[in-house]
């Protein structure tokens, strides 16, 4: 029933500096800077909610890791997702996670995103979040205290400022295998107002598993939405004219 | 070249029939906006402070009635002129063609707008009192014109304008006679002279009609319930134009009769409790009362032009407490206060005008996302926000300063948190502006608005450029407003280019305009440094907690904005102004009802009857006894 395999987390690690020693001191400092202003928008699903309040202020105090609370996903950089994720939910979590802008970091919390946990044996929930997103960090328990929490976000700092934090690029890389999941689950008419394919373009994170059969599926029905442009239609109306 | 007085004054009255020619075409109205260009050079000609005089005079019932033009209101003309050209070339292409269309009269928009101008001109040349009177009752008759115009409300705004102006001109006219009868004439200089020999009772009564009566043009409280609808209903280059200046005539009028004539040492003799609460004091504390209880009745409104027009009436409060603390710097904010706010006021006011032009709404609950199609007047809505709140780099933020740092000075801990107050209630409220109009979710309806035509932009554009640049370099009118002062008989501010330098305090607009577009640069070099990727997103690829969003789902909505604030503060507003108005109306209504009633039913020869009849009693009661 569930999928036995091991988690396939391959990050690539290509040398994007070229070489160059000053671009990787700017690297560095750039990846330094990241990892000390995160904004988290919480999707919040399930019991893990609970535990966040404590973690956000003054017990425990995230601001101080220069982590807190932001509304918007274009905004945000971490997407926590606190609990078990039903289909229609992660539907939704698909969305906002495309709707974030890079470099976004996944972090799953308590034990159901990382196997279904207590719903292990329900028909609704995804067992893995990590089929059908990146996940960065999962922090485990039912559900994780507070000061796992914190030690979570600090690790994922770590790994930020480490430059290893990549899975947003390895969406972009495989995105052929993240949609392959998301349509096993929600169909194959799934697909969300972002153009990832574009995107990946756009950040040059275009790899060879980034297109694939399942890619193909989606483009045969897929209705993009198209770019809202400013307008400066300044000539006269033409009942005006007439 | 030197200007003249009276070619300024011929000009403005020949504009009037020339009005009511040439409005109906557009060419005709582009030549209109020429001619208050050629008045503005003729102004600009005259030049500020050495008192050009005009050639017409008269002698009415023993006093001499002639026309002067000083530096102050010099100040105020320039205003005035530059206001009436920007809003006559606002509605001279496209605005005018699609109105007329619908049936409002352009030939009486300009005449109106003319006239106007015209009658400012005669009140701000006053060179005696009997031609500030004359100049007075002409302004507050002129500006009913622009209001009838639109019909409608403007009507029910226009009636109740007309009740206030009668009763201002009246207590004006009160004002007057007492004057002539304490100085025994009606000349500036006599009357500044005999002043002081006045007995504090007549001094009281004089200086009590001479404000109240200004007053209500300015509608400063009690008298502030007329003005925000009357401005806010009329067509919209009349609005823009009133808005901007009109109001401030009472400003003017109260600058020159209180501080110039009767003089702040004066007001300071007239107590009512000891020291503690002279007049100079009531002053500032009514002033200080318009900035709040107004600004705080346009956070709550839902429409955009009203809303405007109750911050007309609250920016007039900082004007009048700038004004009456009357030191250098203080009385310097207050009238640099009545440019900046005339040029950010027509700003907003042409923004609010130009997305009723394309949407056919103001209503703030019905309106959003329009950033998105009509750019340009978003830019305009935003430098003029930014000026009414008072925020760096515009020009509005410069008098405000100045007017804060005045109350400072002066010891006035509690009027400068009033003003603060003030200001909370004026930045959330243009947030709420900004916000309900420009931003959120497009409505499907607004889904093929253009953007105004230029005719309409580019005077709200060059309008921006004035408040950008007056604001980083406000030592170009501080100049203007020094002479003013000097006029007025106050201490000149002591200014630069970039701002203020004297003793009291300093502030370089240009260092604060540089330091700001440098963190501004750094976010920007940093940005294009990391190689300057943006992705322009659809407007419905949007957050709603995860909700995938269409058309037709109204996920973002302005309806009852402040929802958490209003819960805490509405219990504050209760309409008390308002209901004592009513209560006047009624009042009144009801004693003309009961007369009316005895005249038309009563039969007058039996009343005749009895009032003879008791008489006659008395009489022989009286005779025999």
């Amino acid at each position: 029933m569930t999928d036995t395999e091991q988690f396939p987390v391959r990050v690539e690690q290509p040398d994007r500096n070229g070489g160059n020693i000053f671009s990787r001191v700017f690297d560095e400092l750039t990846a330094f800077c990241r990892s000390r202003s995160l904004f988290i928008l919480h999707y919040c699903t399930g019991c893990g909610a609970i535990e966040l309040p404590p973690a956000m202020t003054s017990r425990f105090d995230m601001e101080r890791l220069g982590i807190s609370p932001m509304v918007s996903p274009r905004q945000a950089d971490i997407l926590l997702i606190t609990g078990y994720v039903s289909v229609k939910t992660l539907k939704r979590v698909m969305l906002t996670y495309e709707q974030m802008g890079s470099p976004k970091y996944v972090i799953g919390i308590c034990s159901c995103t990382v196997n279904g946990g207590m719903y292990w044996q329900s028909y609704a929930t995804a067992k893995k979040l990590n089929d059908y997103m990146p996940v960065d960090l999962y922090i485990a328990g039912c559900m994780p205290r507070p000061e796992a929490v914190i030690t979570g976000l600090r690790q994922l700092m770590d790994k930020i400022a480490a430059g290893e934090a990549n899975g947003w690029e390895d969406y972009y890389r495989r995105y052929d295998y993240y949609l392959g999941h998301q349509q096993r689950l929600f169909g194959e008419t799934w697909q969300t107002p972002t153009d990832v394919i574009a995107e990946a373009r756009h950040y040059g994170l275009f790899g060879p598993e980034t297109l694939g059969d399942h890619t193909r599926l989606l483009e045969q029905h897929q209705a993009p939405l198209e770019a809202l442009e400013m307008q400066l239609g300044l000539g006269a109306p033409d009942e005006v004219k007439a | 070249m030197t200007g003249s007085l009276d070619f300024l004054l011929l000009l403005s009255v020949v504009g009037v029939p020339l009005a009511a020619l040439l409005a109906p075409s557009v060419v005709g109205r582009w030549l209109l906006v020429l001619l208050y260009v050629v008045q503005l050079v003729e102004l600009a000609l005259l030049g500020s402070g050495d008192g050009a005089r005009s050639a017409v005079s008269f002698s009415l019932l023993g006093h001499s009635v002639g026309w002067q033009l000083d530096a102050l209101g010099w100040f105020f003309a320039m205003i005035t002129v530059a206001a009436a050209g920007f809003s006559a070339a606002y509605a001279a292409g496209e605005w005018g063609t699609l109105n007329a269309r619908a049936g409002l009269s352009l030939r009486w928009l300009y005449v109106g707008l003319q006239v106007n101008v015209f009658a400012m001109l005669v009140l701000l040349a006053a060179g005696d009192m009997v031609a500030l009177f004359i100049g007075w009752e002409l302004t507050s008759w002129a500006g009913l014109l622009l209001m009838l115009l639109a019909g409608g409300e403007a009507i029910a705004a226009a009636r109740r304008y007309i009740v206030y102006a009668i009763a201002g001109g009246m207590m004006v006219l009160g004002g007057l006679l007492m004057t002539l009868a304490a100085a025994g004439s009606l000349q500036f200089d006599a009357v500044a002279a005999a002043i002081p020999t006045v007995g504090t009772s007549a001094l009281w009564a004089i200086t009590l009609l001479f404000v109240l009566g200004f007053s209500v043009k300015m509608a400063t409280m009690p008298f502030h319930l007329w003005q925000a609808p009357a401005y806010a209903f009329s067509p919209a280059p009349a609005s823009a134009f009133l808005g901007a200046i009109s109001a401030r005539m009472g400003l003017f009028a109260i600058a020159l009769v209180a501080i110039k004539l009767i003089g702040i040492v004066q007001l300071d003799r007239l107590y009512l409790y000891f020291d503690a609460l002279n007049l100079r004091n009531l002053l500032a504390w009514v002033a200080v009362f318009t900035a709040i209880l107004p600004t705080f009745v346009a956070m709550k409104q839902n429409d955009a032009r009203l809303l405007l027009g109750w911050h007309g009436v609250g920016q007039g409060g900082y004007m009048l407490l700038g004004l009456v603390m009357a030191d250098s710097l203080g009385s310097a904010g207050g009238l640099l206060h009545v440019f900046n706010h005339a040029t950010y006021q027509a700003i907003l006011l042409m923004a609010v005008f130009a997305v009723i032009h394309r949407t056919g709404t103001a209503d703030l609950n019905r309106l959003g996302g329009l950033v998105a199609r009509m750019p340009l007047s978003f830019l305009a809505m935003l430098i003029g926000i930014i000026g009414l709140a008072g925020l760096p780099p515009m020009n509005g933020f410069v008098s405000k300063w100045m007017i804060y740092r005045a109350l400072i000075l002066e010891g006035q801990p509690l009027l400068f948190v009033a003003t603060v107050i003030s200001t909370l209630g004026t930045v959330l409220s243009v947030y709420k502006l900004l916000h309900n109009t420009f931003l959120g979710q497009l409505r499907l309806e607004h889904e093929t608005v253009k953007e105004a035509p230029w005719s309409m932009t580019i005077p709200m554009l060059v309008l921006c450029v004035v408040v950008f640049v007056t604001g980083v370099a406000p030592g170009l009118v501080l100049e203007y407003v020094a002479a003013a002062q000097q006029a007025l008989g106050l201490a000149p501010v002591a200014f630069i280019l970039g701002g203020i330098d004297s003793p009291a305090g300093t502030l370089d607009m240009i260092w604060v305009t540089a330091i700001l577009l440098a963190g501004f640069g750094i976010g920007a070099v940093l940005f294009y440094l990391m190689g300057g990727r943006s992705r322009r997103v659809h407007q419905l690829d949007n957050y709603a907690g995860g909700h995938f969003l269409t058309a037709d789902v109204r996920y973002q909505y302005s309806d009852n904005f402040y929802a958490g604030l209003m819960h805490r503060i509405r219990p504050w507003y209760r309409g008390s102004f308002a209901w004592a108005e009513e209560a006047l109306v009624s009042t009144f209504g009801a004693i003309a009802t009961a007369a009316r009633g005895f005249f038309e039913q009563a039969n007058p020869a039996h009343w005749v009857l009895v009032g003879t009849t008791l008489i006659t009693t008395w009489v022989m009661w009286h005779a025999l006894v």
